[in-house]
């Protein structure tokens, strides 16, 4: 019951702050349901409420943050829950009022509620489903409120389901069918890192070879080797210039890469392999810097590549990459009716056979030429 | 009972033994199962057997079947020497153990570049972004309320083959052609998921994004986005496996595998292609001359005997012989599948069984009279556009053999007189 009390006192502690007191609460609850409809897109409450896009939130007053069994919470959420959050009135007024700048890192994607009336209504609602609480949303003084809520109250189950009817759903005006919502632009600029050739994408900053020679040895020379030489069959960052036309071509970054600025997309996207998104935009462009000077596109340890100075970098093979011509081949282009009979003067003769190389699973261990990259 | 499991071991033990290097050579043929006459009564038929006598299990003993216990050969193998980590790797459809057209979900190889993402698909969301009138996001709960269709489809990596340029390597069809496979997608035709954001005049490329370590991506132009590209979330009836991209992926009919992004989160709109690694560094074909061919999307027309094969030798004597296998083309409908049991002399048209849908897998068949002497198996597919399966020969003279993808060659099996079947080249 100690924490229903905190609750009660909380809750009166909020409405003398925003100078609520003198509203009924009873009436707070009510006009909190439609501020609800806000979260109820994510959010179920109510008799039989299942976890949705966020978390049920039955009994959420004077819950652990993070603490409804089989919802799949951020890292933050279950950290701030052992660290001994409960979500009370105060806490949860923070929460719901900017949830990013309470909880950095919270899956929530929801901008907050800026109305100090809103907030105080949706947690007087949110009260009328918690166990202890309850008697808070219907009770007009907060003193009362305090005593009330020493007694258990076991009827939450008679509170109807305030499920939204399909009728008063909410339909977007935009496109043919008004499905999905519109895209925050915080949301676009968390996803949208892509880079073009043109430069398109590239976010400010600027790092130096020499930085990059330090985190390329922390972070990537593991797999890739202290020269970018590849260690196993981990990707080769550096050299192979004038093997394309060789029986091995190496076609690393300095060799093959038409564009620089691949390198600095799937670096930013995907690497270190392991812990994507773990590099900031000055380490990658240090590390891409790095890469040209292993690739001796660049030779000065000195060289700093930036957003201002990228589109002027050149890689040596860009000229190489032509458009799929595979229909000009003879055999496609020729299109003829194929020989049926007789087609080869002497009966078949085996030239190689795949038992020789022996490098199918299965057989004795050994390594095949080629590889599917 | 123990007769029968006998009989089972010996099978597998042959099948098994094919796959070394020693015992290639011997033997296929499983002893006794050429005999025309039984010496003696089969206790299979005259002793009452167990499964016969005892009740089995009831309903609800394996809520989500599985196949039974006689089948567990049938699996999804991998070439561990090809890839530096599992979890950027790729593994193998057993085409060798399947017929109809159909690929089971639990069979269907797997490539992934950053393992594989586990999403609740509830913490699934979906953007389209960049040249459009209404930047959008949408749930999963969202995607299904566009009209949806069924397709049946391919899908294979453009590396399917890519080990077998320089010559014949792996000894089965498994890993020669295992990176196909064929579903039936449930999903919505992207056109609607662009038009819904409304896409802007200038916009002329799509760029694809999946949610997984990868963030795997490829441009794709929008005239193709808006063909018959689709959202899928199902695929042969069921939700998509986590190794397919569960809960979304890509469906981009006859085209390279790796631009079926799976995990699908977002998709921007653009007037450029944006190059990314998976379309320069990686899929693109090196020539002989040094050159490369880039943006070489569509799969081409190809063929393949999956049995027999060198994991699926003949296993009984002289006769009745069904050989069997697929044929696909990213171009549309398969017109016909040409078969030579002596290495490409003579050629004899196959009978296509079962539903030839554009842009899918056709299953063909060839039944003829083996006279146990040894065969060199080709198979050689015409699509309805006319491209015709190019030979070995044909193909290097054009392109060289460092070209890695998009090899569609006529694959030779050599059947030896004991019914053992290996890769091989001949000339």
């Amino acid at each position: 019951m100690l924490k229903s009390l905190k609750v009660g006192l909380f809750a009166g502690a909020l409405a003398t702050a925003t100078s609520l007191a003198g509203n009924a609460l009873a009436q707070d609850a009510a006009a909190g349901e439609k501020v609800f409809k806000k979260c109820a897109a994510c959010h179920a409450v109510g008799e039989g409420a299942k976890n949705k896009v966020g978390p049920q939130l039955n009994n959420v007053i004077g819950r652990t943050a993070g603490g409804v069994e089989g919802y799949k919470y951020s890292k933050p959420m279950i950290e701030a829950g052992g660290g001994g959050l409960i979500w009370e009135a105060e806490t949860l007024a923070g929460y719901l009022a900017n949830p990013r700048k309470f909880m950095k890192g919270t899956k929530m994607s929801f901008a907050g509620l800026k109305k100090e009336d809103d907030l105080a209504n949706v947690i007087a609602y949110l009260a009328t489903f918690s166990e202890g609480a309850e008697p808070a949303a219907e009770e007009p003084k907060a003193e009362e409120t305090e005593q009330k809520s020493e007694t258990p109250s076991g009827n939450s189950s008679v509170a109807a389901a305030p499920a939204t009817l399909a009728k008063d759903a909410e339909v977007p005006s935009h496109g043919i069918f008004h499905l999905g919502r519109v895209a925050l632009e915080e949301e676009i600029t968390a996803w949208d890192i892509d880079v073009r050739p043109d430069g398109a994408g590239l976010p400010k900053g600027k790092g130096t070879v020499a930085q990059g020679d330090e985190i390329f040895a922390e972070q990537c020379a593991v797999c890739h080797g202290d020269f970018g030489e590849g260690k196993d069959r981990w990707p080769v960052l550096a050299g192979g210039q004038d093997t394309l036309t060789k029986e091995r071509p190496e076609k690393t970054v300095g060799s093959y890469w038409p564009y620089l600025s691949t390198v600095y997309d799937y670096v930013r996207r995907t690497m270190p392999f392991g812990n994507a998104r773990s590099l900031s935009d000055d380490e990658v462009y240090a590390l891409t810097a790095y890469i040209l000077y292993l690739n001796d596109v660049v030779t000065d340890e000195e060289f700093e590549l930036s957003d201002s100075n990228f589109n002027e970098v050149r890689l040596p093979n860009e000229a190489n990459f032509i458009v799929d011509n595979r229909t000009e081949e003879t055999h496609y282009a020729d299109k003829k009716e194929p020989c049926m009979k007789d087609c080869i003067a002497e009966p078949a003769k085996v030239t190689m056979r795949a038992a020789v190389l022996d490098v199918t699973p299965d057989s004795e261990e050994g390594e095949g030429g080629g590889s599917i990259e | 009972m123990s007769d029968k499991t006998t009989q089972k071991d010996s099978v597998n033990l042959s099948r098994r033994s094919l796959l070394t290097k020693g015992a290639a050579a011997g033997g296929a043929l499983v002893a006794g199962a050429v005999s025309a006459r039984a010496a003696s009564p089969d206790p299979l038929i005259t002793e009452i057997q167990d499964w016969n006598r005892y009740l089995g299990d009831g309903v609800d003993a394996k809520p989500y079947g599985v196949p039974s216990q006689f089948e567990s050969n049938v699996v999804r193998r991998d070439v561990a020497w090809l890839t530096a980590d599992p979890k950027s790797s790729v593994n193998f459809t057993p085409l060798h153990e399947l017929d109809g057209i159909i690929t089971p979900n639990g069979l269907c190889f797997e490539r992934h570049h950053g393992g594989i993402a586990e999403i609740n698909p509830a913490d699934h969301r979906l953007m389209i972004n960049g040249l459009v009138d209404t930047p959008l996001v949408f749930t999963l709960e969202d995607l299904k309320r566009f009209p949806r269709e069924n397709r049946v489809y391919f899908l294979e990596c453009a590396a399917n083959s890519g080990m077998e340029w320089r010559g014949a390597q792996l000894n089965g069809c498994q890993f020669t052609h295992g990176m196909v496979h064929n579903v039936m997608y449930t999903g919505v035709p992207l056109k609607h998921i662009l038009n819904e954001a409304g896409v802007k005049p200038e916009g002329k490329w799509i760029l694809p994004e999946g949610a997984d370590a990868a963030a795997m991506t490829r441009s794709i132009p929008l005239e193709k986005a808006m063909d018959d590209c689709m959202i899928a979330f199902k695929m042969n009836g069921e939700a998509l496996r986590p190794e397919q991209g569960y809960p979304v992926r890509l469906v981009v009919p006859g085209w390279e595998g790796n631009m079926w992004i799976k995990w699908l989160r977002r998709i921007e709109i653009g007037d450029e292609p944006w190059h990314q690694r998976e379309e320069t560094s990686k899929y693109t074909d090196l020539l002989a001359d040094g050159t490369a061919r880039r943006f070489t999307w569509e799969m081409d027309v190809k063929s393949v005997i999956t049995n027999p094969s060198p994991q699926a030798p003949i296993t009984h004597g002289r006769g009745a012989t069904v050989l069997t296998g697929l044929a696909w083309s990213g171009f549309g409908k398969i017109a016909r599948v040409d078969v030579s049991i002596d290495g490409g002399r003579n050629w004899e048209t196959a009978r296509i069984d079962g539903p030839s849908l554009s842009k899918s897998v056709h299953r063909f068949y060839y039944d003829f009279d083996w006279d146990g002497s040894e065969l060199f198996l080709q198979s050689r597919a015409i699509d309805e556009m006319g491209n015709v399966q190019p030979t070995k020969n044909e193909l290097r003279a054009a392109r060289g053999v460092n070209s890695i993808y998009h090899n569609n060659s006529i694959q030779t099996w050599q059947i030896k007189p004991d019914g053992s079947a290996e890769n091989v080249e001949i000339s």
